[in-house]
This record gives C-alpha cells, sequence and structure tokens, in this order.
C-alpha cells in the first residue's frame, strides 16, 4: 500500500513546490533588476480594429499603434544607417492585393545629455496605412512589426510584434 | 498510513492552490529617469556593486581572445554597448576621450558588443565611425548572465577599480560630466 501510495505523494508534493520554483524565478528576475526599470514584454501595442472597405476597389486600411509611454521607436527612416527601421512586413492574403505601406513621418527626439544628436522616432500614437484592394467579403492579413525602443537614456534589443488585420470588403 | 499519506496529498493541493491564486505578474515600474538622463540609481544598479568583477575571456574584432586579467591593476570601464543603441554611441566618444585623458592613470576601456549577432563588419564600421580605439570585445551568453543579468539594457559600464572590485554600474547613457566624474572615481579607487 505504502508504495503503492508513494508515487501520488511524490506527486502531490511536486505539485504543490513546483510553482513556488517558477514563482520564485519570475519575482528573482525582478529583484535582480530592481534598480534598473522593469520593462514590459512589449514597446508596441497594435489596436486591432476591423475594418470596412469597398469591395474591388482602391481604399486604404489604417494600422493603429501606441507606443508605450515613456518609450519611443525609430521611425520607418531612422536618421542613421545603424538604426533599425520600424518596418511592418505583410504576408500574402488571399483575395487581397496589397501596395506599398505608408509610413508616418517621424518626430525629432534627441537624449538630455547629447541634445544636438538629433534622432527620427515615433512616440505615442503613430498609424500606418495600407492601400487595398479586396474581393468581397471577410479578410485577415497577417504580418510583423519590428521595431526597436529606448527610453531617454537607453535602449532595448529589436523587437517583433504580430499584426492581424482584419477587415470586410463589400 | 494511508491517512499520513492523504494529509500529504491534501496539502500538496492546498499549497498549489494557495500558490496558483498569487499573481505572477510584477507589476511594471515606467522609467523615471532623472534629467540627465541616466535612468538608473548606479550606487545600487547591480548586485555586482563592491564585488569581484567577474573574470571573462571574449573574442576583439581581429579574433584575439581578450580577458579581464589582462587588465588586471588598472582601473577599467566594462561598457555593454549595441549598434542599435543611439545614447550608447552617444557616449563612446566620450568614453574614448576619457580612455586617453587618463591614460597617465592606468584607465582603460573595454567595450563589449551585445549584438555581436550583427557581425564584425558592422560593428568595426560603427566603431571606426564614432572615432574608438578601446578594444570592442563580442558579448556571449556567460558574460551577459555574468553581468547583465539578462536585462537586456544598453547601455550598461561597469566601473572597476584597479584592485578588480567593480566600483560602479550605470544603466543608460549618463552624461559627460556625470561620465568623467565616475572615471575619476575610478581611478582613485582601490589605492592602498
Amino acid at each position: 500500500m505504502t508504495r503503492a501510495l508513494a508515487p501520488v505523494a511524490a506527486l502531490a508534493l511536486l505539485v504543490g513546490l513546483a510553482p513556488t520554483k517558477i514563482v520564485n524565478a519570475q519575482i528573482g528576475a525582478q529583484i535582480g533588476d530592481l534598480s534598473a526599470p522593469a520593462k514590459p514584454k512589449s514597446f508596441v501595442l497594435y489596436a486591432a480594429e476591423p475594418q470596412s472597405v469597398p469591395a474591388g476597389k482602391h481604399a486604404t486600411l489604417e494600422l493603429r499603434f501606441h507606443t508605450v509611454q515613456n518609450y519611443h521607436v525609430n521611425s520607418h527612416t531612422p536618421k542613421s544607417q545603424l538604426l533599425i527601421p520600424t518596418t511592418l512586413t505583410l504576408q500574402p492574403a488571399n483575395g487581397v492585393k496589397t501596395a506599398a505601406i505608408e509610413y508616418p513621418a517621424g518626430k525629432p527626439y534627441s537624449f538630455s545629455f547629447d541634445p544636438k544628436d538629433i534622432l527620427d522616432v515615433y512616440a505615442g500614437d503613430f498609424t500606418l496605412k495600407l492601400p487595398v484592394v479586396a474581393t468581397p467579403g471577410d479578410h485577415t492579413i497577417e504580418g510583423t512589426l519590428k521595431y526597436q525602443a529606448c527610453d531617454n537614456a537607453s535602449c532595448y534589443p529589436p523587437r517583433t510584434l504580430p499584426v492581424k488585420v482584419v477587415f470586410t470588403a463589400k | 498510513m494511508v491517512g499520513g499519506i492523504a494529509l500529504v496529498v491534501w496539502s500538496g493541493v492546498q499549497n498549489y492552490r494557495h500558490r496558483t491564486s498569487q499573481p505572477t505578474q510584477v507589476t511594471l515600474i515606467p522609467d523615471t529617469s532623472s534629467p540627465t538622463g541616466s535612468s538608473s540609481d548606479p550606487t545600487a544598479a547591480s548586485p555586482l556593486r563592491g564585488k569581484p568583477a567577474p573574470p571573462f575571456t571574449l573574442v576583439d574584432l581581429d579574433g584575439k581572445r581578450v580577458s579581464l586579467s589582462d587588465f588586471k591593476g588598472h582601473p577599467l570601464v566594462v561598457n555593454f554597448w549595441g549598434t542599435y543603441c543611439a545614447p550608447c554611441k552617444i557616449e563612446m566618444p566620450w568614453l574614448e576621450e576619457f580612455s586617453k585623458k587618463y591614460a597617465p592613470d592606468g584607465f582603460q576601456v573595454v567595450g563589449v558588443t551585445y549584438d555581436s549577432e550583427v557581425g564584425k563588419e558592422t560593428i568595426a564600421k560603427a566603431t571606426q565611425k564614432l572615432g574608438v580605439t578601446y578594444p570592442i570585445l563580442l558579448s556571449d551568453p556567460t558574460v551577459e548572465e555574468a553581468y547583465l543579468k539578462n536585462t537586456e539594457y544598453l547601455p550598461m559600464s561597469f566601473y572597476v577599480d584597479k584592485t578588480g572590485k567593480v566600483i560602479e554600474v550605470t544603466a543608460g547613457a549618463s552624461s559627460k560630466d556625470e561620465l568623467e566624474a565616475m572615471v575619476k572615481e575610478t581611478v582613485a579607487a582601490g589605492n592602498p
């Protein structure tokens, strides 16, 4: 009986103890970083809004993004070749023809410790425009926004944000 | 015996329920950097402060192996940077300037490139454009774990005195004056 139940008891202990390790690891990482600001998982958010366009005609979809407060990302045309531009890459979608994405102009930004070096960034809300011609019906275009974020003194590695553009052509 | 095992099972399940009811997400704290730009408290920025700098051996842009021990006896800044990091590239020419200005005091700078995957050519191009002549090393996961603790936060600088002890850590770029003050502090530290 003891031998038969031993694995059950061990499992119960594991069930009880395993999450402890996970939680401690998560908190530990934060504790280790207390002096450096905790960073969000994503610095850019995508507002997925269903849109409607006339079927079979040239139309423009608007893709609205928002940078998390206190962060900025390079615009699509940063002023240095070494800086990573914000770029949306879209997958082909059945029944949808797309033209070149229109990126907004960036805003000038400089770090307080070097005001002469002016960067070109997106901060707050920014909207990309996507010209399309679509057959009647519901469509979804999937894509990825690549960006690289900084705050007012430091930068983070490039990241990608999955994007789903959902719209109806009628 | 059965009762005892049942108790263990019950307590394990209760323990699990209790823990899973606890929030596992930590509230994110927005960056409230100082007006000067340095976004950290350098005196508390890292558990490394006050401890010996973790040893490393990395390769430079010519493939030569460079170790922390090569700088033994020298006040040193270990500066983590990335080619995509604009504030890094603002402070690197200042580090270059101070590496020359305080060279008579034995002061040295070593840059560690966080985004080594961009390739040596790109890194060399960037450092050349910045006028950097101090050694530039390619990072690896071991040194990142030892120094950065997976913060992914650039630039990060570790000020190491001549005894090999980390006396300051900064996360985020500093003003030129702040940077020079920390270099001076590093040069002065560790004297008998």
